[in-house]
Parts: structure tokens; sequence; C-alpha cells
């Protein structure tokens, strides 16, 4: 599973990119849980998120698959 | 029913983006109007002074946003053909970041297309500015998309 974080959540993240086990977690919201832990910084933006699976907006309860690109997403900003 | 133009234009680019050249593309002979918005960098935000602005997308879902825009203002306006360009990058003041040109038979659908789909683009489309200011940088704020609450039903893999 790939996983994608744009803009400030980058900056937090430390990195644009990374992939993680499908197994480790079973829906979005425990997938943003484990990066949560790893980087503390990321938890406080929890309500200012969104999250896309297959470059399709999702709910935090959407259930994630093998292959999956997941991005977390900041307020969007472009025009 | 819908028939989708084959020509209309989506695209992100990371140089100028050449404004007559989008409106010669969405021109038709059935055509009797263009409606256009050039969004451009501002040199001030919150009466700081800005120096210069850059933008990064999720490149592939922002083209993918862009395109959705395209067939909802077909479905909802009597249009003809529409170009929606973005640039990403470093862009200097007074440079253009979004380009829309939307041409129609008639001028009502123009305008009403026109600010659908740049209204649309700032909520929905994944793409971010940061503002580069004499004593540092910030993320712009922003939208955050509607999304939804919770899923509804297990979708299929796609």
């Amino acid at each position: 599973m790939t996983v994608l974080f744009f803009g400030r959540l980058k900056d937090v993240a430390g990195h644009a990119e990374d992939s993680a086990e499908f197994s480790d977690a079973a829906t979005i919201e425990q997938l943003f849980a484990l990066y949560a832990a790893r980087y503390p910084e990321l938890a406080k933006y929890r309500s200012s998120v969104v999250a896309s699976r297959n470059q399709e907006f999702a709910a935090w309860d959407t259930p994630l698959r093998s292959g999956d690109e997941v991005a977390f997403l900041p307020p969007v900003s472009g025009g | 029913m819908v028939t989708l133009p084959h020509d209309d234009i989506y695209q992100l680019v990371r140089e100028p983006i050449d404004m007559a050249a989008q409106i010669r593309l969405v021109r038709g002979p059935e055509d009797g109007a263009i409606v256009t918005f050039d969004g451009f960098v501002r040199n001030q935000s919150h009466n700081r002074a800005t120096l210069y602005l850059d933008y990064e997308a999720y490149e592939s879902m922002a083209l993918a946003k862009m395109r959705e825009i395209g067939l909802q203002i077909h479905e909802k306006y009597s249009i003809h053909r529409v170009a929606i360009v973005h640039r990403l990058g470093r862009l200097e003041i007074g440079e253009t970041s979004v380009f829309i040109a939307v041409s129609a038979p008639h001028r009502a659908a123009a305008f009403d297309a026109c600010r659908f789909a740049i209204d649309t683009l700032k909520r929905t489309v994944p793409i971010w500015k940061k503002e580069c200011f004499e004593d540092g940088a910030v993320w712009a704020d922003g939208e955050l998309p509607p999304v939804p609450a919770a899923t509804p039903r297990a979708k299929p893999a796609s």
C-alpha cells in the first residue's frame, strides 16, 4: 500500500511517500493513527485532514486493500 | 444525455500558460461567447508582502478532479468546450496560476459554467500553494474538500 502526504502534512511527516503493509491497518482512520503515533505532530492536524483512496476522497472508515494508494490531504489552496 | 467532447483541455503545467492558445482551442463556429477566468499571483497576503508562490499538486488526482468539474459543467450548462489549466512550481507576482476558458452558444451559460468551475476547483482539486515572504514561508490557508462522512456500503475494489 502506498501512502502519500501533501502540503504541510509532508513537512510534518518528513516525507512525501511511504509504503505500509496492508495488514497494519484495516481502515484509513487506523492508518492515520499509525502515522500519528510515529509523528505525534501529525495528530494535531487530524481535524483538518481529508483522505483519499485511489484518487477519490474517502471517508475515514473506508476499508483498505492491498495495493491501495492512500493520501492524506490538508485543506486545498489551488487557484 | 451529455456527449463528452474529446477536445476539452485539462492540464497541469510548469511553464507559463498560453491563454490566447487556450481561448483559440475552445472556440468553435457554433459558439457565440467565451468566458475566461485568469487567476494570478497577488503581491500580498494578509497585508504581508509576498515574494513568490510555490504550487504543488497530487497530480493524478488533481487531473481527475479537473475532469470531473468538466463533466459537471457539461451536465449543468449548455456549453461547448472547456479548458482548465493550472500551473505548478514557483510563480512570480502577476503570473497566471490558473486559467479557465468556457465556450458556449450564449453568454449566460459560459459565465455560469466558468464561475462554477473556478469555485469548485478551489474547493475540490488537490493543489496547494506555499506563500513565500521575506521572513519565511507558510502553506496558504485552504478549504477542506467535502468528503463522505462514512462509507455507506462496502465498495468493490477498483
